[in-house]
C-alpha cells in the first residue's frame, strides 16, 4: 500500500513582516535589568558615602519591606488571592526565630528551617481549607487569621505576652556574628552596616530575583492562568487548588522571612507590630506599585516605607491619603504606577517598520472585516494568496 | 446561663443589624463592601454632629429625641452610602472583583481617617447617654435601654423584611440578585435598585451606629472596625446574601461570644469567634441557610 | 549567540564603570564608612534627645512631654548651662511603632545627641535600648515603665508596674477587701501591672484575672464572666477610653464595689465617659504638680511656656531632664558610662515629687505612688490617701 500523505495543516503565515526586536542596551527587558544591577550597586555603595545610622536604618527597614511586598506579590499579584492578614506570616517567622534565639540559644541561621517549617505549616494550615471556597472569603479568613495570630501571640507566654519578645541577637555565621564588625581595607564595618549589606545580598538580590523568575517560569505562568480564569485553567490541566496552594506558601515563607530580617533588625517585637493596618500597608505597596510587576512593586515599597519618614510631619495625614490613593488607583489605574507588562515610554519593543503596519493591512482582500477602514493599496507582501488557499 | 443567652442576643442584635448590610449588598452585586462597618461609625459621628448643631430646640435625654436623631442620621449614612457606590464602586462594577475589594478597604481607611482629621483620635463622650434601673427576669439582668434598642433593632429588621419580600423594589432587588443582565432584560432600572440597596443597607448601619453609641456612651474613628468584621462572620455564618441569614448570624455569633468569654477567658473570645468562622467555612461554606452558589469570576 | 555575548560583555564593562565611580566617591568622601560618620561632638551646645508621639493615637502625651523638658532646658540654661555648655532638646516622632521608633532613635544618635530623655511607650522604646546604648548615649526614660525595660542600662523616672503593684496591693488590704479581681486591656502595660499585682498579692484572695478588648464596647460577656466571682474589689490596669466604659457598665450590671484603675486611667476624661457610675472610683498614680507643695510655681511656669496646662508626664519629662543634666555636671563628660556612674550616684536628688535616688538595675527606689480619685472639678484626679 502506497503511503498517503496527508497535508498537513500549517499556521498561516504573517501578513507583514514583523519587526525584529530590539536588541542591545536598549532592549526593555535587559535596559530594566541594567537599571536594577545600577541601582543595587548604588545601594552597595551608599554607605561609603554616607554612613549616618538613620540613612543604614530606614533604609534596612526599607529593604525588608520590599521582601515582604515581593511575597505578597506572589499571592494577590500572580495568584490573584487577596491576602488580609498577610503580616501574620511576618509574626510567625520573627517570633520563631525570635523565640528560638532568646530561649533556644539557636542562631538566626540556625533558626531559618525553623522558621520555613513554621510558615509552611501556617500556610497550609489557612490555606489548605480556604482556598477551596470563594476568593472573597479567603480576604476575610485571612484577616482573621492574622487577627488569630496576633491575640495568641499577645496572650502566650512563650511569646513574651503584649510586651513580646527583646534582645533578639543580629545573624551570626557559625560563632562569627555581624556584632564583632568587620575590617577590610582599613575600613570598619560595623554590625549595621554588615547587617544592611546581608538584607541587601540576601534579601533583595536573592529575593527579587527569586520571585521575579518564578513569575515567569512554568509555576508562574501557571499562577498567571489561574489568577485571569480558574476555569479555563482547569480545562487545560492545571491543578487550580495545588496551584493556589503554592502560590501560599510560598508567600508564607518570603512573609516569614522577612519576618525574621525585622526581629534582628528590631531586636525587639511585639505584638502591635502586627496589627491589621501593617497588612493594609503591604497590600497597599503591592496593589499602588502594580499588581504582578517587580519594578512596581519595589517602587510601591519603597514609597510605603519612606514616604513617612521623609513627610514625618504629615504622618497623621498618612493613612487617610493611602486610603484615597487606592482608590483613585483602582479606579484610573487598576493596574498600578508600574505594571507589570509597562516599558518605558522611549524604549520599545520592537523597531517600528518603516512600512505603516495599517498599509500592510490592506492585502488581506477583506475590506469588511476591518470595519470599512479605507485601506490603500499598499505593496502586497508575497505568499497572501497562497496563505487564503491554506486556509 | 439567662444572663449570657441575653447578653449574647443584646449584642448579637448590634450585629445582625450591621449583617444585614453587608448581606443585601453582597447579594447583589457580588462585592465585599469593607467600608460597611464605617458606616456604623460614621452615623455615630453625625448624630454626635447633629446633637451637638439641635441640643438647645430638643433638650437632652429623652427617646423621644433619640429616634428623631436616628431617622435623621439614617437619611444621613443612606446618602453618603449612595454616594460612595457612586463615585467608587459603580466604575468598577465590570472590572475583576479583586479591583473592587481592594477599592473598598480604600474607602474604608478614607473613611476612617476622615473621621479622625476632623474629630482628633481620642474617643468623644456621646451627649446622650440611655440609663435605665435593670430589671431581673428570671436571674437574667434587663434593662430598659436594652429592650428599647433590641425592640428599634426588630422593628427596622421587620419593616426590611417586609420590603425586600412583599414589595415592587424588593422583587427588582431579589431579580439582580439572581441575574444582574436578565433583570436588566426585563426593564429593571439597575442602577437605581443597587442604589437603592446601599442606601438601606447603609442607613441601617447607621441606625445601628446610633443606637451602640446612645447605649455605650462613646465614639471613636476605629468603632466600625471591628463590628465590621463580626458583622462580616455573622454575615457568612448565616449564609452570605440571604436576608434571614445575616439576622440569624447575627444572633448566633452574638451567643457565642457570650459563652466563649465565659468558657475561655476574654483574651481568647475572638479567637475562638474567628477560629469558628474558619471551621465553619470548611465544613459549611454555604452558611447555616445560605444556598450554594457557583462562582464566575 | 554572538551577539548575546557581546552585549554581555558591554554589560560588565559598565558594571565596571560603575564600581570604579564608586571606589572613587569612597576615597573622596569622609561622610561615610571610611569616615567617622558624625557623632556627638564634644563642644557647643549638649544636646538632648527625646523620642515621643507626635502623630498616632497617642500624640497628646508627645506635647505633654516636650515642654516638660524644654522648661526644664529653659531654667538650667539661664542658671548658666552645664559645665558652661547650653542645652540644646532635640526632639522626634516614635508614633508609638516599633519600626519608625527605631529610626527616629537613629534619627537621634545621627544628630549627635549627648544624652536620651525620652520613651513614652514601652513597645516602641525597648527596641531603640540598643540603638543608643551602641552609640555610647545614657537614656533616662521619663514615662515608659514595663518591667521589660528594667535592668536594660535605662533609668526610668516613672514608678515601675512592680512599684504601683505593690501600691494598689497595699491599698487593697488597707480598705480590707475580701475578693479581688484584675482586668487588664491586653497591651503590654496593663498586663505588665496586672502581673506585678497578682506576684505581690500575697495574702489577698485574688479571685480571678480577667482581659477585654479595648476596641469593643460592649463588655457584658466579661463583666458577667468577673461578676461570677462576687468581688468586692477590682482593679483595672488599662487606660481610660474602655475603662470609661467598663466602669459604667460594671455598675449597670450591679457592681458596688471599690473599682481601683492603674495610672493609664488617670485622667479626667475617665468621669466624663464614665458618666454618674464614677462613684467610688480610684486610682494608682504618681504624683502631680497640683498635689504637690511649690508645684503651683511649676505649673505657671509650664502655662507660660507651653501655654496649655501641663499633662500626665509633663513633670517626670522635666524631671528626665534636670536628672541627666546633674549627672552630666557631676561626672563632667558627656560619656555614657560616667553619666550612667554619675545617674546612680545621685542620692535622693531632690525633685519635685520627692527624692530620687535609682536602684541598681535603674528603676527608681520607692516609685511614689499614691492614691487619686476623680472627685475634683470635671473629674479631675486628686490625691485620696498617700498610703502613708
Amino acid at each position: 500500500m502506497a503511503r498517503v500523505t496527508i497535508p498537513r495543516l500549517q499556521a498561516p503565515k504573517p501578513f507583514i513582516q514583523r519587526p525584529a526586536p530590539v536588541s542591545g542596551l536598549l532592549a526593555p527587558d535587559r535596559f530594566m535589568k541594567i537599571v536594577g544591577a545600577v541601582l543595587f550597586i548604588a545601594a552597595a555603595v551608599l554607605p561609603f558615602v554616607t554612613a549616618t545610622p538613620y540613612i543604614i536604618s530606614i533604609l534596612t527597614s526599607a529593604m525588608i519591606y520590599i521582601v515582604l511586598a515581593m511575597g505578597l506579590n506572589v499571592v494577590v499579584g500572580y495568584a490573584g488571592l487577596l491576602d488580609l492578614g498577610y503580616i501574620a506570616f511576618m509574626a510567625v517567622g520573627a517570633y520563631t526565630s525570635g523565640i528560638l534565639t532568646t530561649q533556644f540559644g539557636l542562631s538566626m541561621l540556625e533558626t531559618i528551617p525553623f522558621v520555613i517549617i513554621a510558615c509552611i505549616i501556617a500556610g497550609v494550615v489557612i490555606g489548605g481549607p480556604t482556598l477551596r471556597l470563594r476568593s472573597d472569603y479567603l480576604a476575610i479568613v485571612t484577616l482573621g487569621f492574622g487577627e488569630i495570630i496576633r491575640i495568641t501571640a499577645n496572650n502566650l507566654k512563650i511569646t513574651g505576652g503584649p510586651s513580646g519578645i527583646h534582645g533578639i541577637p543580629t545573624w551570626s555565621f557559625f560563632g562569627w556574628s555581624f556584632a564583632d564588625g568587620l575590617d577590610i581595607g582599613g575600613v570598619h564595618f560595623s554590625a549595621k552596616i554588615l547587617f544592611y549589606y546581608f538584607v541587601l545580598f540576601v534579601g533583595i538580590g536573592v529575593a527579587v530575583i527569586a520571585v521575579s523568575r518564578l513569575g515567569k517560569g512554568k509555576l508562574g505562568r501557571a499562577w498567571k492562568s489561574v489568577r485571569d480564569d480558574e476555569d479555563v485553567s482547569e480545562a487545560m490541566g492545571i491543578n487550580g487548588y495545588v496551584t493556589k496552594l503554592a502560590a501560599y506558601i510560598i508567600g508564607a515563607v518570603w512573609g516569614g522571612f522577612a519576618g525574621t530580617l525585622m526581629a534582628s533588625h528590631l531586636s525587639a517585637i511585639s505584638p502591635n507590630s502586627f496589627e491589621f493596618l501593617y497588612s493594609a500597608l503591604v497590600l497597599m505597596a503591592v496593589v499602588l506599585g502594580g499588581m504582578g510587576s517587580t519594578p512596581g512593586v519595589i517602587i510601591g515599597a519603597l514609597f510605603v516605607s519612606l514616604a513617612p519618614e521623609f513627610l514625618r510631619e504629615f504622618s497623621e495625614w498618612r493613612f487617610l491619603l493611602f486610603g484615597v490613593l487606592l482608590v483613585v488607583a483602582m479606579i484610573f489605574r487598576p493596574k498600578g504606577i508600574w505594571p507589570a507588562n509597562a516599558v518605558l515610554p522611549f524604549l520599545k519593543k520592537r523597531e517600528i517598520p518603516e512600512i505603516p503596519p495599517t498599509a500592510a493591512v490592506g492585502v488581506v482582500g477583506v475590506d469588511a472585516s476591518y470595519e470599512g477602514e479605507t485601506v490603500g493599496p499598499a505593496t502586497p507582501t508575497g505568499g497572501a494568496n497562497d496563505e487564503e488557499g491554506a486556509r | 446561663m439567662l444572663q449570657l443567652i441575653w447578653n449574647g442576643l443584646f449584642v448579637g442584635s448590634f450585629y445582625a443589624l450591621v449583617a444585614l448590610g453587608y448581606s443585601m449588598v453582597y447579594g447583589i452585586i457580588k462585592l465585599l463592601n469593607f467600608a460597611h462597618g464605617d458606616l456604623y461609625m460614621l452615623g455615630s459621628f453625625l448624630a454626635f454632629v447633629v446633637l451637638g448643631g439641635f441640643t438647645g430646640l430638643f433638650g437632652l435625654g429623652s427617646i423621644p429625641v433619640l429616634l428623631l436623631v436616628l431617622l435623621i442620621t439614617m437619611l444621613l449614612t443612606g446618602g453618603i452610602g449612595v454616594a460612595i457606590e457612586r463615585i467608587a464602586y459603580r466604575p468598577l462594577r465590570t472590572s475583576p472583583r479583586l479591583a473592587a475589594l481592594i477599592t473598598a478597604v480604600g474607602v474604608s481607611f478614607t473613611l476612617e481617617y476622615a473621621v479622625r482629621q476632623i474629630f482628633g483620635a481620642s474617643p468623644l463622650v456621646f451627649p446622650i447617654r440611655l440609663q435605665g434601673d435593670p430589671v431581673t427576669i428570671l436571674g437574667a439582668r434587663i434593662t430598659m435601654p436594652q429592650i428599647v434598642l433590641m425592640v428599634v433593632a426588630a422593628l427596622l429588621m421587620f419593616g426590611l423584611q417586609r420590603y425586600v419580600m412583599h414589595s415592587r423594589e424588593g422583587r427588582a432587588m431579589r431579580a439582580i440578585a439572581l441575574d444582574q443582565k436578565a433583570s436588566l432584560l426585563m426593564g429593571v432600572n439597575v442602577n437605581r435598585v443597587i442604589s437603592r440597596t446601599f442606601f438601606i443597607g447603609s442607613a441601617l448601619a447607621g441606625a445601628a451606629g446610633v443606637m451602640a453609641a446612645a447605649y455605650y456612651g462613646t465614639i471613636d474613628f476605629l468603632m466600625g472596625f471591628v463590628i465590621g468584621l463580626k458583622a462580616f462572620t455573622a454575615a457568612v455564618i448565616g449564609g452570605i446574601g440571604n436576608l434571614y441569614g445575616a439576622m440569624l448570624g447575627g444572633i448566633v455569633l452574638g451567643l457565642l461570644e457570650s459563652f466563649g468569654t465565659s468558657w475561655f477567658g476574654g483574651q481568647w473570645r475572638d479567637v475562638f469567634a474567628f477560629g469558628f468562622l474558619i471551621l465553619f467555612l470548611v465544613f459549611r461554606p454555604t452558611g447555616l441557610l445560605g444556598e450554594r452558589v457557583v462562582e464566575r469570576v | 549567540m554572538i551577539s548575546r555575548a557581546h552585549s554581555r560583555a558591554r554589560r560588565f564593562a559598565a558594571l565596571g564603570a560603575i564600581a570604579a565611580t564608586a571606589a572613587l566617591v569612597l576615597s573622596g568622601c569622609s561622610g561615610g564608612l571610611a569616615g567617622d560618620g558624625g557623632g556627638a561632638s564634644s563642644d557647643g551646645p549638649i544636646k538632648l534627645g527625646m523620642l515621643a508621639p507626635f502623630s498616632g493615637s497617642e500624640a497628646a502625651f508627645g506635647d505633654y512631654m516636650k515642654y516638660g523638658a524644654q522648661l526644664a532646658i529653659d531654667e538650667i540654661n539661664a542658671d548658666g548651662g552645664v559645665d558652661g555648655r547650653d542645652l540644646e532638646l532635640v526632639t522626634e516622632d516614635d508614633g508609638c511603632d516599633a519600626t519608625a521608633a527605631v529610626a527616629a532613635a537613629n534619627k537621634l544618635v545621627s544628630a549627635g545627641v549627648h544624652g536620651s530623655v525620652g520613651g513614652y511607650c514601652s513597645g516602641a522604646t525597648l527596641p531603640t535600648l540598643p540603638v543608643f546604648k551602641e552609640a555610647g548615649i545614657s537614656m533616662v526614660i521619663p514615662a515608659a515603665n514595663s518591667t521589660a525595660l528594667v535592668g536594660q542600662g535605662a533609668f526610668l523616672i516613672n514608678g515601675t508596674g512592680i512599684q504601683q503593684g505593690a501600691a494598689a496591693v497595699a491599698y487593697a488590704e488597707k480598705l480590707g477587701a475580701q475578693t479581688v479581681v484584675l482586668i487588664d486591656d491586653n497591651t503590654d502595660y496593663s498586663v505588665d501591672l496586672a502581673n506585678s499585682f497578682e506576684e505581690q498579692a500575697g495574702e489577698l484572695n485574688l479571685a480571678k484575672r480577667e482581659s477585654v478588648n479595648p476596641d469593643e464596647k460592649d463588655f457584658a460577656a466579661n463583666i458577667n464572666s468577673v461578676l461570677s466571682a462576687n468581688p468586692d474589689f477590682i482593679y483595672w490596669t488599662g487606660y481610660y477610653q474602655a475603662g470609661g466604659l467598663l466602669i459604667d457598665q460594671l455598675r449597670a450590671a450591679g457592681y458596688d464595689g471599690v473599682v481601683l484603675v492603674g495610672d493609664g486611667s488617670v485622667d479626667a476624661q475617665l468621669a466624663a465617659i464614665a458618666g454618674p457610675a464614677i462613684d467610688n472610683v480610684f486610682g494608682t498614680f504618681t504624683r502631680t504638680p497640683d498635689m504637690l507643695e511649690g508645684g503651683d510655681a511649676w505649673v505657671a511656669a509650664y502655662k507660660e511656656l507651653a501655654g496649655a496646662d501641663p499633662g500626665p508626664y509633663s513633670m517626670q519629662t522635666y524631671e528626665a531632664v534636670k536628672a541627666i543634666a546633674a549627672a552630666i555636671d557631676d561626672a563632667d563628660s558627656t560619656d555614657a558610662e560616667k553619666v550612667d556612674a554619675a545617674l546612680l550616684g545621685l542620692k535622693a536628688f531632690p525633685l519635685l515629687s520627692g527624692d530620687l535616688t535609682f536602684a541598681k538595675d535603674g528603676s527608681r527606689e520607692g516609685g511614689g505612688f499614691v492614691i487619686v480619685s476623680p472627685t475634683g472639678d470635671n473629674g479631675a484626679f486628686i490625691l485620696s490617701d498617700d498610703l502613708a
